[in-house]
């Protein structure tokens, strides 16, 4: 990482974070971020570090991640703070967390669906699992104040072509008898898992149900649609959409995903469930067209290679309830993440 | 009219026939000819693909650079292809050089059931900005739901298109109808048909691929390919056409280079002989017939009880140590019996 994609992502934050008085209960707390060393991970360090430095938070992060040497390696300007430590463990390894967190956001776990394809039981144990021994060890805590439980916009299943927005009272679920559904369904049952440790042991609990994203830290290697639209793009085309052009999708630019789990976290009362995303709905032929025009390539062309029918899937969320009860807006269109992408993709 | 891509594995599928003796000069005459005739993809190579040359499967008379670097310069539109299989091939060593050498799609191959083995290296393909896609071979060893959730990794992977190898030649029209509808009902990408001759279903198992919705049909020249040839490319394109498809393709352009195929390689051109019809009949892959006549000889066993015993144990490519082992063991209890 060089830093000028540093100083881009602290001018993401000063952006969003513009009212730091909203995340005042944060204020000299110690935060555990399991999955830390991740995107979402990432951006919640980036976040808290802005708080920190410009607005004098003082408070500790403690990431645990299976891979910090990583972490040290590609983004050492969060590495090396003094306010954020690491943890080099497997989720599935924790026994015991640090006696002064407060607040807790459990992020393991990884979205790629290579990997849940490739290895649906490992997927399924560390999510379900690694859910049940983070919560015991929060049982632990003399002080704990809350604690997020990342879960995913898949448990809901397929999204019904009639349905354009995905509300978090819409009872459904993925097809239970196909080892595709692993991730989606040890999301399920990490729900189910936060639901009794709230029950049984009085854990102040919240379910986040994040949908899509495009930002900086995402890899543009990821199998997702825009990722690969990007990369064809900065590779200078033509941008490929494999499959259905008219499939729907929504992304949230990451500054927003940080600043509404932070807010959640601040705010958000036990037994909460939320969607994070993007309610701005967008086909993928419509995707390519704006990343086609954000590059400003006039050679670049977009090519729609499938000559046969197939379903247009939908996957975008409700977000009236996060609008609602805590005021969150999207502050950065898909243009604009789109742009603000590209530029960090490619800025030396 | 639906459009169907032709890719024509002629030089790597007919490198078998040769044990890979394929020669930069072969391959520049084919590619000239066969890039006028408008055919989609051509593939090039050692019979089991970029990295393969070896002792146990055989080695090649050229390095594969030699050969991609002779192909790439005659083809002028169409796109060239590498068969890889993982473990054969690994990044470094062989896609690197090969998309440096102008490589535009790299087919990253497995068997069937093995489709994670191709993880890394369909996405480095996808990474770098190249067409990947995801074979799986000896597909009729597997049943349809395990071929559609193998499909679904490699898609995961980035595959831009699955094609499905008949390798042994064993399938039958039902089960190519069955397995493409499911395929195109659960993929969002191109699918495509790779299939051999030793029941004579080449040319129609294709075409029922293609009306049950594939969009890449394999063809080789004179059916040029490992045991007993794959489906007759000069014969599936007019039939196609005929059939409503288009295929964007010069007839008699590409009955001049099939025709070179045929002087050339005249004394190797496949045919269904015996021996290919019980490959197919017991499952075992076309490119194990010479292997196992000649082995069969050395044992004095024959060989078409090598091939059934050999489909009994489900042997696959890269297992050709088995056939010595079942020869052997034929001769032993033949010697059990006379004695």
């Amino acid at each position: 990482m060089n830093s000028k994609q540093i100083d881009m992502i602290r001018e993401d934050c000063s952006l969003v974070f513009s009212n730091p008085e909203k995340f005042e209960l944060l204020k000299n707390e110690s935060i555990l971020i399991t999955g830390g060393t991740g995107f979402m991970g990432s951006w919640l360090c980036e976040s808290i570090s802005y708080l920190n430095d410009v607005h004098n938070y003082r408070t500790k992060i403690t990431v645990v991640a299976r891979d910090t040497d990583k972490f040290y390696e590609e983004k050492p300007h969060l590495a090396k703070r003094d306010d954020i430590s690491l943890i080099n463990k497997d989720v599935l390894d924790i026994i015991e967390i640090p006696n002064n967190i407060s607040f807790v956001i459990h992020a393991a776990g990884t979205p790629d669906n290579r990997v849940h394809l490739s290895y649906p039981l490992e997927v399924i144990n560390t999510i379900a699992k690694g859910t049940m021994r983070v919560l015991d060890a929060c049982t632990r805590l003399p002080n704990l104040k809350k604690v997020i439980n990342i879960s995913s916009g898949l448990v809901y299943g397929a999204q019904p072509s009639e349905i354009e927005r995905i509300s978090e009272d819409f009872i459904s679920g993925p097809d239970s008898a196909k080892s595709t559904s692993a991730y989606a369904e040890a999301k399920r049952m990490g729900e189910t898992i936060s639901s009794v440790y709230m029950g049984q042991f009085r854990i102040p609990l919240i379910n986040l149900r994040p949908f899509a994203f495009i930002g900086p830290y995402q890899l543009i290697d990821k199998p997702w649609a825009i990722n690969n639209f990007i990369n064809d793009a900065i590779n200078g085309g033509p941008i490929k959409i494999l499959g259905n052009e008219k499939t729907i999708r929504s992304y949230m630019y990451p500054s927003d995903m940080a600043y509404w789990i932070l807010t959640v976290l601040c705010h958000g009362s036990s037994g909460l469930i939320l969607n994070i995303g993007s309610s701005e709905s967008y086909s993928l032929w419509e995707v390519a067209n704006i990343i086609n025009n954000s590059i400003s390539n006039e050679t670049l062309t977009i090519t729609s290679t499938l000559n046969r029918k197939t379903n247009n899937s939908i996957f975008v969320p409700d977000v009236e309830k996060a609008k609602n009860e805590f005021g969150l807006v999207l502050t950065v269109s898909l243009k604009k993440a789109i742009n603000r992408t590209c530029r960090w993709l490619t800025i030396r | 009219m639906k459009k169907i891509i032709i890719s024509d594995p002629t030089l790597r599928d007919g490198s078998h026939a040769i044990n890979h003796q394929l020669t930069k000069e072969q391959v520049s005459k084919y590619c000239s000819a066969i890039d006028k005739s408008g055919v989609s993809i051509v593939e090039v190579g050692h019979g089991n693909g970029i990295g393969a040359s070896s002792i146990q499967v055989g080695l090649s008379k050229e390095f594969d650079i030699a050969l991609l670097e002779s192909a790439r310069e005659n083809l002028k539109e169409a796109k060239l292809c590498v068969h890889c299989i993982p473990g054969f091939a690994t990044i470094k060593k062989d896609i690197k050089p090969a998309l440096d050498a102008g490589v535009d799609i790299v087919r990253c191959a497995c068997h069937c059931t093995e489709a994670d083995i191709t993880r890394n290296h369909i996405s480095y393909v996808r990474e770098q900005g190249y067409q990947a896609y995801g074979v799986l071979m000896m597909a009729h060893m597997a049943p349809i739901d395990v071929l559609v959730g193998e499909a679904i990794k490699m898609e995961s992977y980035g595959a831009e298109a699955i094609i499905i190898m008949d390798s042994a030649g064993a399938f039958l029209p039902d089960k190519v109808q069955q397995l493409f509808t499911s395929l195109c009902d659960n993929l969002n990408v191109h699918v495509g048909y790779h299939g051999h001759n030793n029941l004579g279903m080449g040319v129609g198992n294709a075409i029922i691929a293609a009306n049950s919705g594939a969009t890449i049909l394999d063809g080789s020249a004179r059916c040029f390919g490992a045991g007993a040839g794959n489906t007759q490319l000069e014969i599936l394109v007019p039939v196609l056409e005929k059939l409503g498809y288009t295929t964007g393709i010069d007839l008699y352009k590409l009955l001049d280079a099939v025709d070179f195929i045929s002087e050339e390689f005249k004394s190797s051109i496949p045919t269904v002989n015996s021996l290919n019809i019980v490959s197919g009949l017991s499952g075992v892959f076309s490119g194990f017939t010479k292997h196992v006549l000649r082995i069969s000889k050395e044992y004095n066993v024959d060989p078409r009880d090598v091939f059934f015993r050999l489909g009994k144990r489900g042997v696959v490519a890269g297992q050709e140590d088995l056939i010595i082992e079942e020869a052997h063991n034929l001769s032993q209890e033949k010697i059990g019996k006379a004695t």
